[in-house]
């Protein structure tokens, strides 16, 4: 009456997606979102005028001088003038600012009689980019301030102009970013962060589909429809899967390095293999835990648990190598660091893919894993205990 | 009226004994908000990036180009791991993952700077990570600044000994303080923001799930989810009062004690930290109780709802401020409890501002919780209501 086979076990397996709306959300709907956010938020590439604020205790011509360069820098917007410092602090702690230059009294006078005043920057670095950012931008209003009078005070002592900029700067040490030398903020995170959401996904989906079959006791149905060998009914449930994944991981690539144009200096063709053999590895890694811990919800945790984590402990804002020894070696259990790695090594630096043999073997690691674990599938299979 | 208390008092009682029954949403209010925390400031806990390696190529090998490599060995920010004899060297060693950076110094480098040029040596970064870019450049300007003022002292002395008032001091000292996260360490930036997500995403997930615990037979989850009493609203009422008080200790976990076991910035008043916070787990429950209408089963919240902490990450402003965010996504991001949680807690807790300094915040989270009351009414008034009755009918 039922039928049996490879074909009747995908076709059981397309028809149970395209059933269920959660699978349109969690297939479609929720990664295509995902990856549209981050990239068309990041767009700008750097979040440029930082609101900030110049205190000018001064008020003389050469502390105006000093504002008016501050205003015109391209990464600030000054949005206030303060009276003083509490006023300044105030407005940071309403968010209206994220910092302020302040200009001493007397700033003028000081600096002619040679009494050394001193400009002061404040930056709020509970928000680290764009306290980056004004960091930056008052470091070099004060140094050319600092400058300007060196080179009045440089050249009044009768130095020759030609000479007075080594004497300013003996030392210059440029630093020069590889790949990405537009410091944009969307290369350096959506590499990492969307590819991230594509795992967590891939795992959810992987372990629900796997733990549905046992809270509503279909496995068994599923056990005979494979005559009783697991692989084949593993293999037959999960292939529909691994064709959608595979298709959005295909897109996810031509997403980001074609049409947002982020840095690909190498080969698409190892990216592409490295795109698919991720999916695999994700879902291997799945199978793997619904394999140790057969249960919906425990399967489920856990893939929650893991894929949130891989945001922090994959390491895509903050390097492994100072983490930690005993929670940096996390790191290297997770499908979505490889993927990152290869990234780094063939896309945005265009290494040769000798460096980045080791990433691919780890791949096929995971995707074996789950011959670890098909025994244990197989038993909770033929008799599914569905624990709430 | 006092029946309407009485039966509003009931449902907030056997609130209380559904969510004891059901292990998944136990482990949302309780291992959720307790192990979270703590994993991810482990794993920022070090807070800033020390030692990133590089590799030198010196092709000038003078005093001065030793002196540099030595300056930036020095910095906390930079380890020089050795030297490569030509760029090609380096780049090899740069591909096989041994260094981050590469500082190269051209063959004139100490002439030029000890005879009135510019000696110009250049750092290349590997970008995949933009805090090691960051560290090179704070380093690279420091050591650069250092040295150039001890060559300037030097030359101006032999060029004209008489102008010592320039030589002896700075004519212009510029300082610079970190507000807020005084040592600009990277736990103490994202965790304050953490815990306030943490806090949305845990009360949302554990309501979702009783949401599809309700849909559900009790055949399957084991236990009779009917809990109603006659009017929609105490039903409501009753629910989100018992919710609100499982929450109390875990919130009071989350804004209070983790700052103090990693230690971070804790300027805020704890007890106008927490008023902050009541807004934030109302509308966060009122919220979860308008998508309750969604989730037709208790495992369907995890596919549904997990992602989205990634979401909210990043309206939230702490990755990418909301200042430059385009229209579309701060109109989306005001809708997020989370949103207005993050700006104020943070403020509060590491700028130091009082409630009345995030009042902005704290409004619009009243007028969140205002409108997800609304919809959180609309959704167990003609989804959930309906359903449960259908569904105990025919048990």
């Amino acid at each position: 009456m039922k039928q049996s086979g490879f074909r009747a076990i995908f076709i059981r397996s397309l028809l149970q997606i395209v059933r269920r709306p959660v699978y349109w959300v969690g297939f479609f709907l929720l990664p295509l979102f995902g990856f549209f956010l981050l990239t068309n938020e990041m767009e700008e590439g750097l979040p440029e005028q930082v609101p900030a604020a110049i205190i000018d205790k001064d008020g003389s011509s050469m502390s105006r001088q000093v504002s008016q360069t501050l205003s015109g820098m391209q990464n600030v917007d000054i949005i206030a003038d303060c009276n003083s410092f509490t006023e300044g602090r105030h407005k940071m702690q309403e968010g209206e600012i994220f910092g302020y230059f302040l200009i001493p009294e007397n700033f003028e006078r000081d600096l002619l009689a040679g009494r050394s005043p001193s400009i002061t920057f404040y930056t709020n670095m509970t928000y680290y980019v764009p306290a980056s950012l004004l960091f930056k931008t008052f470091k070099a209003t004060a140094l050319y301030t600092k400058a300007g009078v060196m080179l009045n005070v440089a050249e009044a002592a009768g130095i020759d102009g030609a000479e007075v900029m080594p004497l300013l700067q003996p030392v210059n040490i440029q630093a020069r970013g590889i790949g990405n030398p537009w410091l944009n903020y969307g290369i350096y995170l959506c590499n990492g962060f969307v590819p991230g959401i594509l795992q967590l996904m891939i795992f959810l989906i992987t372990c629900f589909s796997l733990g549905q079959e046992i809270k509503y006791h279909t496995s068994i149905q599923l056990m005979q429809m494979a005559n009783g060998s697991i692989w084949r009914a593993l293999a037959a449930k999960l292939l529909p899967q691994t064709i959608i994944w595979m298709i959005i991981a295909i897109f996810m690539e031509s997403w980001l390095f074609g049409w947002n144009h982020y840095p690909m200096h190498g080969s698409w063709l190892w990216i592409t293999l490295s795109e698919l053999m991720f999916v695999l590895a994700c879902q291997g890694l799945a199978v793997f835990f619904f394999g140790v811990l057969p249960n919906l919800r425990m399967s489920l945790s856990v893939s929650a648990l893991i894929g949130i984590l891989s945001f922090s402990i994959a390491a895509f804002s903050f390097p492994v190598e100072s983490m930690y020894p005993a929670i940096g070696i996390f790191s290297w259990i997770l499908p979505v660091r490889y993927n990152y790695l290869i990234y780094v090594d063939q896309a945005l630096n265009g290494w040769d893919i000798y460096y980045s043999r080791i990433w691919f073997v780890a791949y096929i690691i995971f995707m074996v894993l789950p011959l670890t674990v098909g025994w244990n599938i197989k038993r909770q299979f033929n008799h599914p205990v569905y624990a709430p | 009226m006092k029946r309407f208390i009485i039966s509003t008092y009931k449902v907030f009682l056997r609130e209380f004994k559904l969510v004891t029954k059901d292990m998944g949403i136990i482990l949302f209010l309780v291992f959720l908000p307790l192990a979270y925390p703590i994993i991810y400031s482990l794993i920022y806990n070090p807070e800033v990036v020390r030692d990133v390696k590089m590799i030198v190529v010196d092709n000038d090998r003078s005093a001065l180009s030793r002196e540099l490599v030595r300056n930036l060995d020095a910095t906390q920010e930079i380890w020089i791991k050795g030297y490569a004899a030509d760029m090609n060297e380096a780049r090899r060693a740069m591909s096989d993952h041994k260094c981050y950076g590469i500082l190269e110094i051209p063959a004139d480098f100490g002439r030029k700077c000890t005879s009135g040029e510019v000696g110009n040596a250049v750092i290349y970064s590997e970008m995949s990570l933009l805090l090691r870019y960051r560290g090179f450049l704070v380093a690279s300007t420091n050591v650069s600044q250092a040295m150039g003022a001890e060559i300037q002292h030097a030359d101006i002395n032999r060029s004209m000994p008489l102008a010592e008032t320039i030589a002896t001091g700075d004519p212009l000292p510029v300082a610079n303080i970190s507000m807020g996260n005084i040592e600009s360490g990277f736990d103490s930036f994202i965790m304050p923001g953490i815990v306030i997500l943490i806090l949305q995403q845990c009360i949302i997930l554990a309501i979702g799930m009783a949401g599809g615990a309700r849909h559900e037979s009790p055949l399957i989850t084991g236990y009779d989810s009917y809990n109603e009493s006659t009017s929609v609203v105490g039903s409501l009422i009753g629910k989100v009062l018992a919710y609100f008080t499982i929450m109390i200790v875990p919130a009071i976990f989350l804004i209070h004690y983790v700052p103090l076991i990693f230690s971070f910035p804790m300027a805020g008043n704890i007890v106008e930290e927490f008023l902050f916070i009541i807004p934030l787990i109302l509308s966060s429950i009122f919220l979860a109780f308008s998508l309750q209408g969604f989730v037709r089963e208790r495992e369907s919240i995890f596919v549904l709802w997990v992602v989205t902490s990634v979401f909210f990450l990043f309206l939230s402003g702490l990755t990418w401020p909301r200042y430059a965010m385009s229209p579309f996504w701060k109109f989306l991001s005001d809708l997020v409890p989370a949103t207005w949680g993050v700006e104020g807690f943070i403020r509060m807790n590491t700028n130091g501002a009082s409630l009345a300094q995030v009042s902005a915040d704290y409004t619009s989270l009243w007028w969140l919780t205002l409108l997800y009351a609304i919809t959180a009414y609309c959704s167990q008034r003609w989804i959930m209501r309906p359903l449960q009755f259908r569904l105990k009918k025919a048990a």
